[in-house]
């Protein structure tokens, strides 16, 4: 068993975790990441792709090449890295917290930390998940294993493929696998508008002539031992209409429905979660209900660009030293969602400081005024050219955009979509 | 959504893939070969709705097989777009390659295809982690 003792433990070394790992590192405190994989880096390896990068290093990078942006640094920063190390514990004792990890070569590992930053990332939804009625095949994956697959394993799932669901990393895979000689014969898609983003659906399906029906559900998989069909039907109001229903011969099927943060860990720690994102409930400094654990990234709520991931768990790192530095409280108002809102992150807001929001549209709208009220008066007015649910906004509120309020007063700021 | 570029003059509705922000970009093509990007909030998307409507270029990403059983996969990168056509001539020459191991980020593997170098895009096997001392 080894058992060490450090300022903050990171659990997850992928892009929020070597995030927050070094700028806490640069900030003087010690350092402990704990990785699963045998290796830095995260799903970012498996994003071959080009696109990350433009907002964090104004270049356009592919994952692998913005996960060593920060890999070369940490190795290098005195970060004490376990790899193959699966935590499995964050328990409470009198100076803070204990980290337990169980790795292959080291055995169980204990890391005694004053704050833990969760930074575990999140699961794929799966078919379970959107209960697709048919035979059980093989032939069926999500889209983020077959992205694996195809660029860390270098296996090609299937020839004939449908994607149900059009999240980013089903458009993604659709290109993926068009590339490597696959017939992706169909994106299907429930809601009336795609959930990956415009510029995916431009570069990714029409790019390559896949077709994309929207409004659309898969019925039924067919098939005994491999995947042999789908069925497909439009929806009319809100139900399948089978009658104008058809089939798609195929034999692989990927699922792209969805992201949830992986919080196993954190409910075990008694760590409170928000329904909006089923990540932490959060306050302004990005800490959780559970003293001394924060989180940032997709473990807190599920991003569209890694940048913000960046940015998000660079901020929570400042935070985590201003909280190991020991200051004074600061004083927050609670921050609700409000109309076409589906969550804000994080719940709470500090007033004297830069507040940074990140929030997710309910509504497909051109056009759009996003108003921040406190207590019912508007402090922040802002016209949007084009909102849809799978673009997330970014608002910042600047030092002093929200009134000061004398101590222990009760305030709420509300962020709406109009 | 892209379409087809014109040849004669000609209205195409596209979307930026210069960046996320996705700008609904309206580039008109006059008889006169006269071409005005709309729609664009940068720069990048008056160069991008131009290429686009003459000769539409692409970043290609890919894998190359490595021989190794623990790392198959070396993923690749081009460094500059390269013409949308070429695009399956580059694939067929990248499948037909071999990328042996150790390999770093940045190896050029092929030095000019139409104009752009293919480089590798992650270091393999992984620059190794200095073990932590036993206390």
């Amino acid at each position: 068993m080894i058992r060490r003792s450090v300022d903050a433990v990171v659990v997850g070394g992928g892009s929020a975790g070597l995030a927050a790992a070094l700028q806490l590192r640069e900030s003087g405190a010690s350092v402990a990441i704990v990785e699963r994989d045998p290796f830095l880096g995260g799903i970012l390896l498996q994003c071959i792709h080009s696109g990350f990068g433009l907002h964090t290093f104004k270049e356009d990078l592919t994952g692998p090449e913005y996960a060593e942006r920060f890999v070369a640094p940490a190795l290098k920063a005195g970060i004490e890295i376990y790899l193959d190390a699966t935590v499995v514990e964050i328990g409470e004792e009198p100076h803070g917290r204990a980290v337990t990890a169980l790795s292959r070569s080291l055995g169980v590992v204990r890391l005694d930390a004053r704050a833990v930053v969760l930074a575990m990332g999140c699961r794929e939804r799966n078919r379970g998940n959107i209960a697709i009625a048919g035979t059980r095949p093989a032939g069926v994956f999500t889209a983020g294993l077959a992205q694996r697959l195809v660029n860390i394993e270098g296996c090609i799932p299937g020839r004939k493929v449908v994607i149900i669901g059009s999240g980013d990393i089903g458009l993604i895979m659709a290109r993926r696998l068009t590339l490597v000689g696959c017939s992706v014969l169909a994106v299907v898609e429930i809601q009336s508008y795609p959930s990956g983003s415009a510029r995916n659906i431009a570069q990714c399906l029409s790019d390559y002539s896949i077709p994309l029906y929207l409004g659309h559900v898969v019925t039924r998989i067919e098939g005994r031992d491999r995947v042999e069909a789908v069925q497909v039907a439009p929806l009319a109001e809100g139900r399948a209409d089978t009658e104008k229903g058809f089939r798609i011969l195929c034999d692989t099927v990927l699922l792209s429905v969805g992201l949830i943060p992986e919080n196993e860990l954190s409910r075990a720690a008694g760590v409170p979660i928000n329904e909006g994102t089923a990540g932490p409930w959060v306050d302004a400094n990005l800490m959780t209900g559970a003293p001394g654990i924060f989180a940032c990234g997709n473990v807190l709520h599920v991003h569209d660009l890694v940048d913000f991931v960046t940015e998000e768990s660079r901020r929570c790192a400042d935070r985590v030293s201003a909280y190991l530095s020991g200051g004074p409280a600061t004083p927050m108002y609670g921050v609700t969602p409000g109309a076409n809102v589906r969550y804000v992150v994080p719940n709470s807001c500090a007033p004297g400081r830069e507040n940074v929001f990140f929030l997710r549209p309910l509504v497909v709208k051109n056009d759009a005024q996003l108003t921040v009220r406190m207590d019912g008066q508007v402090v922040r007015s802002r016209r949007l050219p084009h909102i849809q649910p799978s673009e997330m906004i970014r608002l910042s509120l600047e030092p002093g955009a929200l009134p000061a309020a004398a101590s222990g007063e009760k305030h709420v700021v509300e962020v709406a979509l109009q | 959504m892209s379409t087809p570029a014109p040849d004669t003059e000609k209205t195409a509705q596209l979307v930026c893939i210069a960046c996320p922000m996705a700008c609904r970009l309206t580039v008109t093509q006059a008889s006169t070969g006269d071409i005005t990007v709309t729609g664009n909030r940068c720069p990048r998307g008056d160069a991008y709705g131009r290429e686009e409507v003459l000769a539409p270029k692409r970043i290609v990403t890919a894998v190359v097989p490595t021989g190794s059983p623990d790392f198959p996969c070396a993923p690749v990168r081009t460094d500059a777009p390269v013409p949308k056509e070429d695009i399956p001539r580059l694939l067929r020459e990248l499948y037909g390659r071999t990328c042996p191991l150790p390999v770093r980020q940045g190896k050029v593997l092929i030095e000019d295809f139409s104009g752009a170098r293919v480089i590798v895009t992650r270091t393999l096997p992984p620059d190794d982690v200095s073990p932590v001392g036993e206390t």
